[in-house]
């Protein structure tokens, strides 16, 4: 490679970095700044948007219903996900190929349909709308990642350890707590991890499916419908740390590399 | 020793939700876009009025949503594919961070990122207050907010992710040994690109194209925050689920939004079959 086409490639490289992160760096940057719009020239870095957003009486059960609305998330979908990537992996690779692509489909709708189609259907089928339903809608699309990244690692799993297990008279159940679980465990907290944050993250879906209440996500739609307040930064900030802090977790225990 | 029955029931609770969340209520979706409404309640029927209303009301905006979407499309699938093709070939030591960039990207927050082209964009935003105290402009400049232009540079700031893993997915591949026998074997630099990279790396195009599409046409917030006046099909589905409660007309606009993009998606994967080595 010649060193004019490397500095090019260089510049690429850098400018592309630069267009991912600003818009993230800048939520981040202005929830620690002074006036009263996001806006250069910085006069002063303050906390004031911090307490802003913990004296708005709509914060707090906005934050409670996110972490129990995620959590929830997480476990049933690592539970569940985990069942269906141990019986895929009993069926021929093809057929299991196929049935997690159907799995997947969800993750091709828009959300606004999706969203759109679940509201629709849960006011018929009378299921009174709340948390309950947004942790439903999430784990449609949660539900795929744990089940393909779990499935992954099942690909190269030694199954003769299992085998050796029962030969020795372990029941399945025994067999699963004792021999599988211990080596994918890393793996399942980070897929479990991973839902979380796609539960955290979501707006539109759940904008549809709560009925009354609010996550942070839709009460920094709340605050930034009426007027640009940058304590929409620090909530911002907050769901920002949440669901990168889990991806990254989760990015460490499933060595995911791309 | 594998019974069968054993594979079923552990692949029973996911079935379950799959078919109650997601085949339930889209069948039952598309069953009441051939409904009507009749005194603000449904009524069951099978017309096809919804539909033809679609057409007739809204068939700009559909082709308009369309063509952004298409724009939109290609862009983050070249640009995913110039980072993609970054990471795996030019970036050395650099590619894992270039990859962790877009990793906590996907994740970072999609209403949080409309939210920050709003403070970037608008008149007294970012890029405008940074210009004056630079001393570059004396007048912000309106041009920058509230247009198609905001529009898609939000879709393609928050959709680039989803273009760029697939296809670094299908690059990484390609192994070095193939290109150096393509080189070995006399194929110039444009050759082993067009004839190996590119075909190569078609799946991940394909479904980072599919992908970017589909949640592009079918996205209702940045139109709204960012562009103002613009005109997108779904901001027109959304209200027919709040205030105007015409859930049916709703349905048939979704379906006719899904079935058109699946049209445009499938004219693409034809178009791409085309480019195939010599």
């Amino acid at each position: 490679m010649t060193g004019a086409s490397d500095v090019v490639w260089r510049g690429i490289g850098t400018l592309f970095v630069v267009f991912l992160l600003s818009p993230l760096a800048l939520v981040v940057l202005f929830a620690f700044t002074s006036r009263p719009q996001s806006a250069f020239p910085i006069e002063a870095l303050s906390l004031r948007w911090w307490d802003a957003m913990l004296a708005n009486p709509n914060f707090a059960p906005a934050f409670w219903n996110s972490l129990i609305i995620s959590g929830t998330v997480g476990i049933v979908s690592a539970i569940v996900g985990t069942m269906a990537a141990l019986g895929l992996a009993r069926l021929d690779p093809r057929r299991a190929r196929l049935a997690a692509a159907l799995l997947c489909l969800p993750l091709m709708l828009p959300p606004l349909v999706l969203g759109v189609a679940l509201l629709s259907f849960y006011s018929r089928a009378r299921v009174p709308m709340g948390p309950q339903t947004v942790i439903m809608s999430h784990l449609l699309f949660a539900l795929p990642f744990v089940v393909l990244v779990v499935y992954a690692r099942l690909r190269n799993f030694d199954f003769r350890v299992v085998e050796s297990a029962r030969d020795l008279g372990a029941s399945p159940l025994r067999a699963f707590f004792t021999v599988t679980l211990p080596i994918i465990r890393p793996t399942v907290v980070g897929a479990a991890l991973i839902a979380m944050a796609l539960s955290l993250d979501d707006f539109v879906i759940t904008f549809f499916t709560i009925g009354k209440g609010m996550t942070l996500p839709t009460f920094v739609f709340s605050m930034i419908r009426t007027a640009l307040t940058p304590a929409a930064n620090a909530v911002g900030t907050l769901i920002l740390v949440m669901t990168i802090g889990t991806t990254l977790v989760a990015l460490w225990l499933t060595r995911y590399r791309g | 020793m594998r019974d069968r029955g054993a594979t079923y029931l552990l692949l029973a609770p996911a079935g379950v939700i799959f078919g109650t969340l997601f085949v339930l209520p889209l069948t039952y979706f598309l069953v009441i876009s051939f409904w009507r409404v009749v005194l603000f309640r449904l009524k069951p029927d099978f017309t096809f009025a919804n539909y033809l209303q679609v057409f007739d009301l809204h068939l700009s905006t559909l082709v308009f949503t369309l063509g952004l979407a298409s724009l939109v499309a290609v862009l983050t699938t070249v640009l995913g594919f110039i980072y993609a093709y970054l990471i795996r070939f030019k970036a050395g030591l650099w590619g894992p961070t270039l990859l962790f960039v877009a990793l906590i990207t996907l994740f970072g927050g999609y209403l949080m990122k409309i939210y920050s082209w709003m403070t970037i964009l608008g008149i007294t935003g970012v890029l405008n207050t940074a210009l004056r105290a630079l001393g570059i402009i004396d007048e912000p400049l309106p041009w920058l907010f509230y247009n198609v232009g905001a529009v898609v540079v939000t879709l393609v700031n928050f959709l680039l992710p989803l273009a760029i893993l697939p296809i670094y997915a299908s690059m990484r591949g390609i192994t070095d040994i193939e290109l150096e026998a393509a080189r070995d074997l006399g194929a110039g630099g444009w050759r082993r690109f067009s004839d190996i990279v590119v075909p190569r790396s078609q799946t991940g195009i394909i479904g980072g194209f599919a992908l970017c599409f589909l949640l592009a046409a079918g996205d209702y917030l940045t139109p709204q925050l960012v562009g103002g006046k613009v005109n997108m099909i779904g901001v027109q589905i959304a209200p027919q689920f709040g205030g105007l409660g015409n859930w049916p007309m709703g349905a048939a606009m979704s379906f006719v939004t899904l079935g058109s993009s699946l049209g445009v998606i499938l004219l693409s994967i034809f178009l791409l079959a085309q480019w195939r080595p010599r």
